[in-house]
């Protein structure tokens, strides 16, 4: 393929020292072999410890810069959507390609629409049918589910004993991250450990999941609950404002029993409607910190005092549960971003991309934020942004 | 390169009622078909008729089956005969489930006539995630079948008194999470809303995997309690039944048994290749729904313990229960793929270069796929 005018930008993310992902090597040789140029910022990688030399082996045409370079490119990649001050390195009519989140964010579209850039919403990409192109739904539930049963091991006594039974997951919710969840119940969080058990001989996982028309009704919950040694929480509540579980119904799990939060909303008190978390009383971890034992000091940190937390259990939650593993998340992203990318740049960028071309090219279009402009698309609540 | 196209239809069963929306036609004439043949009574069984598809394109026109497989490109869901494989030209593209790896004798015949594959099984991304599945509709129709039969079963199904309905799904790959989520729903969200409305008690789904399944005692408290039994194991020995007849017998006798691996019991292999649940008959499109008094249990071989029985459900192929939602999935899922048909010819595929679907369309051809296998 002959050279291509665009270029390509990829900055890395600074939010939080527990973020390490950044994307692989791998997805940059496929751009670099479209014959565009590649500018990574200094340090790609070394969260996941890839070096520069990683990035530059895989082809002449990438290039290691400042975040400012790599910021000014044609066509700029960032998994977690940059700060407000970030954007601003942008050029007029750049591409920006993120986990942009349209439909929570007005102020950050009328910020787009205003420095003049294109950007195409990597939670916004999807097929024909509505389904997610760019996700990582499983590693939510998988990485979660795999936190739960380390800390379940660490608590339960009888968890290695030959003479158990099954242990008892109870799933709430069974949409996406429900159904990802259910499976890595079913495999302890982690394959090599449900082998290793079952060479033992051990009874696996009975793994139960409920949908909200079980889970108001405090008589049944009761009886599971006092039988459930890990609650994973995978629901998606039709009102925030008000939690599905109360901290005294946490208080009916066994002592050693783990809960494992895959919902992450936060408490935002002061909200109209103010929003609360799931499970009341627990706190929300992320990167740096998300196994909380009963006795952690920061368990308040993010628990406001007018919220019952009273009843602990060890809590495992995380803002961005991807981001546990980073290469596998960033492997994941780069495959599915790779035939997209493909599309962005034969194409030109995003402003040339049509409603009815091929696959790729539709879906690009419709998750540009000048098509969410011109549709004039419904704005829901700002919240958090699970990346 | 594909210009002309072929849509005959799928004589197997009666009750296979599946075939190609009008909109796949249109979509057709979009990228450049020069001719779309469709067998006379195309669509009929999901109420179509030949003028839905002149309609969608003036370049359709109503041919015999022969006239269908006469045409550049021939594509339908499940594979045609071996005899209808013989009258494509040399040269054709035949699109449909061709299942290469466990079908020797029929890439064999693709090859020797000179007949170009490309298998809509064997159609998967770089991951191996295969791009036309309706594994959905597997656990959907499996699951929404089973409750309407559940709703004649369970005592007072309707009434606000009655405890949970308890399910219990064995296997937790693609087809278990969709049956599991489907049961939260009844299989059915109108029948879901409905019982809620009236402050029915909802649905308590137990997925349980290998680990489990191998564990008598387990599996015994499990059944006793158990209103719906679903099979969506994928066994590594299919030979090996993960429910002996004799736990059949645990199950309450308003139970319902729900097949959605559809594995076939073939006693002519060694060892014989059997079913998930013991004494579970096997059904397809025309019949999938057997009581405990049905004749099919006295047809069945000898060898299959059938002593404990309870309403069971099975059919070969799920999707095709509801055949125009089937179709509406398969006709998106493989347009862009016909896009490259008629966009690269096959021997130019670039199966190391070329576009995301290009790349695909390469591997799924029969003889590259021969080529790596």
């Amino acid at each position: 393929m002959e050279k291509h005018p665009l270029t390509f930008g990829l900055p890395r993310m600074h939010k939080e020292p527990g973020e390490r992902r950044d994307f692989l090597p791998a997805l940059v040789a496929e751009v670099a072999k479209l014959g565009v140029e590649v500018f990574v910022e200094r340090g790609i990688g070394s969260g996941m410890g890839l070096s520069d030399a990683d990035y530059t082996a895989m082809s002449p045409r990438v290039h290691v810069v400042d975040a400012q370079e790599a910021y000014r490119q044609d066509v700029v990649l960032v998994l977690r959507c940059p700060e407000p001050e970030e954007l601003t390195l942008l050029k007029r009519g750049a591409t920006l390609i993120s986990m942009i989140h349209f439909p929570t964010r007005p102020k950050r579209i009328k910020r787009l629409l205003e420095l003049g850039l294109e950007a195409v919403s990597l939670d916004s990409i999807a097929d024909d049918d509505g389904k997610r192109l760019v996700e990582n739904m499983r590693a939510v539930a998988w990485n979660g589910v795999e936190a739960g049963f380390a800390a379940l091991a660490k608590n339960f006594p009888e968890f290695d004993d030959e003479a158990r039974g099954p242990i008892r997951v109870t799933v709430m919710g069974a949409g996406l991250v429900g159904k990802h969840a259910v499976e890595a119940a079913t495999k302890y969080g982690d394959r090599e450990r449900a082998t290793a058990l079952d060479g033992k001989g051990l009874a696996g996982v009975e793994v139960t999941v409920l949908g909200r028309n079980l889970t108001g009704r405090w008589q049944y919950m009761r009886e599971r609950f006092l039988h459930t040694d890990l609650l994973v929480d995978a629901t998606q509540r039709s009102d925030p404002s008000r939690p599905l579980i109360l901290n005294e119904w946490l208080g009916w799990l066994p002592q050693h029993a783990v809960v494992c939060d895959l919902v992450v909303d936060p408490y935002v008190l002061d909200g109209n409607p103010p929003t609360v978390r799931s499970l009341e009383g627990i706190p929300r971890g992320n990167l740096d910190q998300y196994a909380f034992w009963p006795e952690d000091p920061k368990w308040s940190d993010t628990v406001p005092t007018s919220i019952d937390s009273r009843n602990r259990r060890t809590a495992v939650t995380c803002y961005s549960w991807p981001g546990v593993h980073p290469m596998d998340c960033m492997a994941l992203y780069g495959r599915q971003l790779s035939p997209m990318l493909e599309t962005l740049f034969r194409k030109g960028g995003a402003k040339d991309l049509q409603p009815d071309g091929d696959f790729f090219e539709r879906a690009l279009c419709r998750a540009s934020v000048s098509r969410w402009r011109d549709e004039g698309a419904p704005v829901e609540v700002d919240e958090g942004e699970p990346g | 390169m594909v210009r002309t196209v072929g849509l005959p239809r799928m004589h197997k069963e009666a009750g296979e009622r599946r075939d190609f929306l009008p909109d796949f036609v249109a979509f057709l004439d979009r990228i450049g078909a020069e001719r779309v043949v469709v067998e006379d009574g195309y669509g009929a069984g999901m109420g179509f008729t030949a003028d839905d598809y002149l309609k969608a394109s003036d370049k359709v026109r109503v041919g015999s089956y022969e006239e269908c497989l006469a045409q550049d490109l021939v594509a339908l869901v499940r594979c045609p005969s071996d005899d209808a494989i013989r009258k494509l030209r040399p040269g054709a593209v035949l699109l449909s489930m061709l299942h290469y790896p466990t079908r020797p004798n029929r890439v064999a015949l693709l090859r020797e006539r000179g007949v170009r594959g490309v298998s809509l099984d064997g159609l998967t991304d770089e991951r191996g995630a295969r791009m036309v599945e309706n594994l959905e509709a597997v656990g959907w129709n499996g699951v929404r079948a089973a409750f309407q039969e559940l709703s004649h079963h369970i005592r007072h199904f309707d009434q606000p008194g009655r405890r949970p309905t308890r399910v219990v799904v064995m296997g937790s790959g693609y087809v278990g999470g969709h049956a599991c989520r489907a049961a939260t729903r009844c299989g059915d969200p109108v029948l879901r809303e409905a019982l809620a409305r009236k402050g029915v008690p909802g649905v308590a789904v137990t997925v349980v995997d290998y680990d489990v399944t191998g564990h008598e005692n387990a599996m015994l408290d499990l059944l006793e309690h158990t209103d719906l039994l679903v099979d969506a194991t994928a066994r590594p020995d299919p030979s090996q039944y993960v429910i002996p007849n004799a736990w059949v017998g645990a199950l309450p006798e308003h139970a319902v048994m729900l097949d959605l691996s559809v594995d076939p019991y073939d006693f002519t292999t060694t060892p014989p290749e059997v079913k998930g649940i013991e004494g579970m008959p096997e059904g397809n499109l025309d019949q999938f729904v057997f009581q405990p008094d049905d004749p099919v249990y006295r047809e069945m071989d000898a060898r299959i313990v059938r002593t404990h029985r309870r309403t069971a459900l099975s059919c070969y192929s799920w999707p095709g229960v509801d055949p125009r939602a089937c179709m509406e999935v398969y006709g998106r899922q493989i347009e862009p793929i016909t896009r490259v048909l008629f966009e690269v010819p096959l021997d130019s595929l670039d199966p190391e270069h070329g576009r995301h679907f290009e790349r695909a369309t390469a591997r799924a051809e029969v003889n590259r796929w021969k080529s790596t296998h």
